[in-house]
């Protein structure tokens, strides 16, 4: 134990405890102690990012062999251009294993010394420091694209043309609505029919990706879309149990169309994942926010686009980078939230701490909301209102249409229902 | 009530007589087994939409349904082995010794039924090795479906070991009237034997029984099995805090009516009425009507909770349950084998033995059913429910019916083989009825451990 006084702010026990740790791994304790007391001063402002890198250069070389903290050129230079994250430019951290690497590198020890500290202090300072290189390493989701969209209730006709959009550039079997239109009443608020949008939520704390046995549903590092990798779900429908929001759908058979006829563009991720397109037989699906677009499979004039959004005639879907100030969805719920005729914005089931990325504008549905049929609402004098059978898809995918069977067509016993 | 002295003979008579019944039972279970698995071997080949499953949200269904519920049942009633164990070794309970082997046995074909329907549920069961153990060391942070795969593996490892360890005793002393056919079989459970490990082994199975005494209870139905449901907020029928004792208690009751059918089967088919005594059917009848009464009192916590001035998703889902005819009857048969267990503690002339198997089986049924709709109910009524393909619709498909015949009929062969090779009663238990514990044998009077 160290004799000096303590200099972490959870005090000398929580220190101790930390220092223990230290000692248990293979790098030095004293020289991860250093640097987290230096860490420290750097926060409160005595010592400067440089000063810091250049005092333990040598050390940290000696210990780890490497030091992947940024150079002291970079750092001048990265302080230069500094709305962008770091470590992005740097070490092009993209996945979870990649970043994993670079802690491991950093020196686990020092690391869990130095970020305790560090993080402790901005929170105790409660604001928002420069993203460092070691603090970068936490997962902060204010760091890098954040894909998400805002969606404007209030202008949405229920064309339909978004869904059609997407089952059409994904191939999607008849009833597997990954973006799905509907309308609905609301008894506490009048007669008028209301529209839900209902993309998947892609969540930042997604519990999909939580319960997933395998990994193949995953919240994407470099852009936080979930994501399903085909290749490695077994199955096991956990993701749609525990999506608050009902946005999944299993391939239960063969999909109508063959891999052979999938665009070879939409179906692989920059990772070389298989996360793209409908899904092959026995594995989860849902909405994707069209990650080979993002990745520019589609050329760069599509990248920040979606199937949907470029479809939807009164362009009510705005997708974008959340985290970006001057992206389309931020630039569009400023606007809303400066206009005192239009409603709040609001996010689904906000309070279940799913985290999700697409925020509304419009009527948030209450605790007696009911989605009603295209037909009811046209009744009720939203005369633009589209249902699926007219626009030859199907709603209810188990039940099916007079056109189309559903799932039950292929169940065994089916007819047996009370 | 008989008054043969249990022997040797008795105990291997399973295994050197066959009659024509034994091959007929067999060929039953084996059928019944096998026709599922040709149902499943087309269900691989054309993909689940043959079961009446479909997806929840706009998709009017649930997908989660008897698989899952029979999974939950069927590791509910490999808990027989823990109750058995616990009584005998850790309680010294011994009038319970002549059942403890079976009831371990019924462990082992519990939780086999149990991964095997893992493996019927999942859409690519081919990549169970390389997706969940490949990504082990990153999902077993945060799956509970890992979580239980990690549990049940842990108690099937050690009930096994337990078993094959006190195995070595029974097969070593017996060699001689053991058929010579299954000679490798006895060479290897006995490999290396001497006396000297007799002691050790019986300190070993004791350290065994108390591991998964506190493991599989506190940790499997108690937790990991209900975890799966109950950490799932936004599923109103199934959050909460108090389905791990409710799982516990259902477990408990199908696993007593387990080892009072499986034990009851034995004693008809091999007259062993000396061995598995009216009382060890009386006792394991009062534990019956104990767990049942445990099953029904954390229902009613449960619908109390639920229509008293309950949030609204969660006064949804229970109204629903209530109004079930599955539910509704689940439930009264759980209380009429509360009733008569209660009966016939008071007037032990009420007891029979065939009214207590009727019992085990109501029981068995009623948590069956109970699971089921457990699981599909749960489903039907999110909080998000502003789909008006929600609450769908579910209706067993036959496979999913069939499924759960072909997996009785898989513990019953299970049974009826293990039964040909090795002593299903414990040479211990024999000679214990003979020495200190004759008097277990000859009447069903008061016992000390009561």
């Amino acid at each position: 134990m160290s004799t000096e006084d303590t200099f972490h702010p959870l005090g000398e026990e929580w220190e101790g405890e930390l220092e223990e740790m230290l000692d248990e791994t293979e790098y030095d304790t004293d020289l991860g102690l250093e640097m987290a007391r230096d860490a420290m001063r750097v926060t409160k402002g005595e010592l400067s990012e440089a000063e810091f890198h250049e005092r333990y250069h040598e050390d940290v070389l000696e210990e780890f062999d490497v030091d992947d903290r940024p150079t002291e050129a970079a750092w001048e230079e990265a302080k230069e251009a500094d709305d962008e994250g770091l470590v992005e430019r740097l070490a092009d951290v993209d996945s979870e294993q990649e970043r994993r690497e670079v802690m491991k590198k950093m020196g686990a020890g020092a690391a869990a010394v130095g970020l305790g500290a560090w993080g402790t202090a901005d929170n105790m300072a409660g604001e928002p420091e420069e993203p460092a290189s070691v603090a970068a390493a936490q997962e902060d989701d204010d760091d890098g694209t954040q894909w998400g969209m805002a969606i404007d209730l209030e202008h949405c006709d229920g064309c339909l043309s978004c869904v059609v959009a997407c089952s059409q550039e994904n191939n999607l079997d008849m009833g597997v609505n990954w973006m799905y239109i509907f309308h609905y009443e609301d008894e506490d608020a009048g007669n008028d029919p209301k529209m839900m949008v209902r993309p998947c939520q892609h969540c930042s704390d997604a519990p999909c990706a939580k319960v997933c046995p395998t990994t193949a549903r995953h919240v994407r590092n470099s852009d936080g879309l979930v994501l399903t990798d085909y290749d490695v779900c077994i199955g096991c429908r956990y993701c749609q149990v525990a999506c608050p929001y009902g946005v999944n759908y299993f391939q239960w058979d063969e999909p109508d169309v063959p891999m052979a006829d999938l665009d070879t563009d939409h179906v692989y991720d920059a990772n070389g994942d298989w996360v793209d397109s409908r899904a092959p037989r026995g594995v989860m699906s849902k909405c994707t926010m069209c990650p080979t677009r993002q990745d520019g499979g589609y050329g760069d004039d599509n990248r920040g686009t979606t199937a949907c959004e470029q479809a939807c005639p009164p362009g009510i879907i705005h997708f974008g980078d959340l985290n970006d100030p001057e992206s389309d969805p931020n630039q569009f719920l400023d606007e809303a939230r400066e206009d005192p005729e239009k409603p709040s914005s609001f996010r689904l089931l906000e309070d279940v701490g799913t985290n999700p990325n697409i925020v509304y504008v419009g009527h948030e549905p209450g605790p007696n909301a009911d989605q009603i049929s295209a037909e009811e609402a046209r009744d009720r004098g939203l005369g633009t209102a589209v249902s699926y059978e007219e626009i030859g898809l199907v709603d209810n995918r188990k039940t099916g249409n007079d056109e189309h069977d559903g799932l039950d067509g292929g169940t065994i016993g089916g007819g047996l229902s009370p | 009530m008989s008054t043969k002295t249990p022997s040797e003979a008795d105990i291997l008579r399973p295994i050197n007589n066959t009659s024509k019944k034994y091959f007929i039972g067999l060929g039953l279970a084996g059928g019944a087994f096998a026709i599922f698995l040709a149902m499943w071997a087309y269900q691989l080949s054309v993909g689940l939409v043959i079961t009446g499953l479909s997806d929840w949200g706009s998709g009017g269904g649930v997908t989660w349904g008897v698989y899952i519920g029979a999974f939950i049942w069927w590791v509910g009633i490999a808990h027989g082995g823990i109750i058995l164990s616990a009584a005998v070794r850790l309680l010294g309970m011994d009038r319970y010794m002549p059942v403890a082997r079976l009831a371990e046995l019924l462990t082992i074909a519990g939780l086999s039924a149990a991964g095997f329907y893992i493996l019927v549920h999942m859409g690519r069961p081919d990549r169970m090795v390389t997706s969940v153990l490949g990504n082990y060391h990153i999902t077993v942070h945060n799956s509970p479906l890992v979580w239980d795969v990690t549990v049940i593996t842990a108690y099937f490892v050690l009930t096994a070991t337990y078993l094959l360890l006190t195995l070595r005793y029974d097969v070593t002393r017996l060699r001689d009237d053991l058929p010579g056919y299954f000679e490798p079989v006895y060479k290897m459970l006995t490999l290396g034997y001497t006396e000297k490990e007799d002691p050790v082994v019986e300190r070993m199975v004791w350290w065994l029984a108390l591991a998964i005494i506190i493991m599989a209870p506190l940790l499997l139905h108690g937790g990991v099995i209900p975890w799966l449901f109950a950490l799932i907020p936004t599923m109103p029928g199934w959050f909460g805090a108090i389905q791990g004792p409710q799982f516990l208690t259902i477990a408990l009751t199908s696993a007593i009516a387990g080892v009072i059918l499986v034990s009851y089967a034995f004693r008809w088919a091999y007259e062993w009425e000396h061995i598995i005594t009216d009382d060890v059917f009386r006792g394991l009848t009062l534990w019956l009507g104990f767990f049942a009464l445990l099953f029904l009192w954390l229902q009613l916590q449960q619908i109390i909770g639920g229509v008293y001035a309950a949030p609204m998703d969660q006064s949804t889902v229970v109204s629903a349950m209530l109004g079930h005819p599955i539910y509704f009857g689940a439930l009264s048969v759980v209380a009429a084998v509360l009733a008569y267990t209660f009966a016939q503690a008071i007037r032990p002339s009420l007891f029979t033995k065939k009214r207590s198997v009727a019992a085990a089986v109501a029981a068995l049924l009623a948590t069956l059913f109970e699971k089921v709709l457990f699981v599909v109910e749960g489903l039907m009524y999110p909080t998000f429910g502003l789909y008006a393909a929600v609450p769908g619709d579910y209706w067993p498909s036959l496979i999913e019916m069939f499924s759960v015949v072909g997996t009785i009929g898989m513990v019953a062969a299970f049974f009826m083989v293990v039964a040909k090779v090795v002593p299903v009663v414990e040479l211990h238990a024999i000679e214990h009825l003979r020495e200190g514990g004759h008097d277990h044998a000859t009447d069903g009077g008061e016992e000390v451990d009561r």
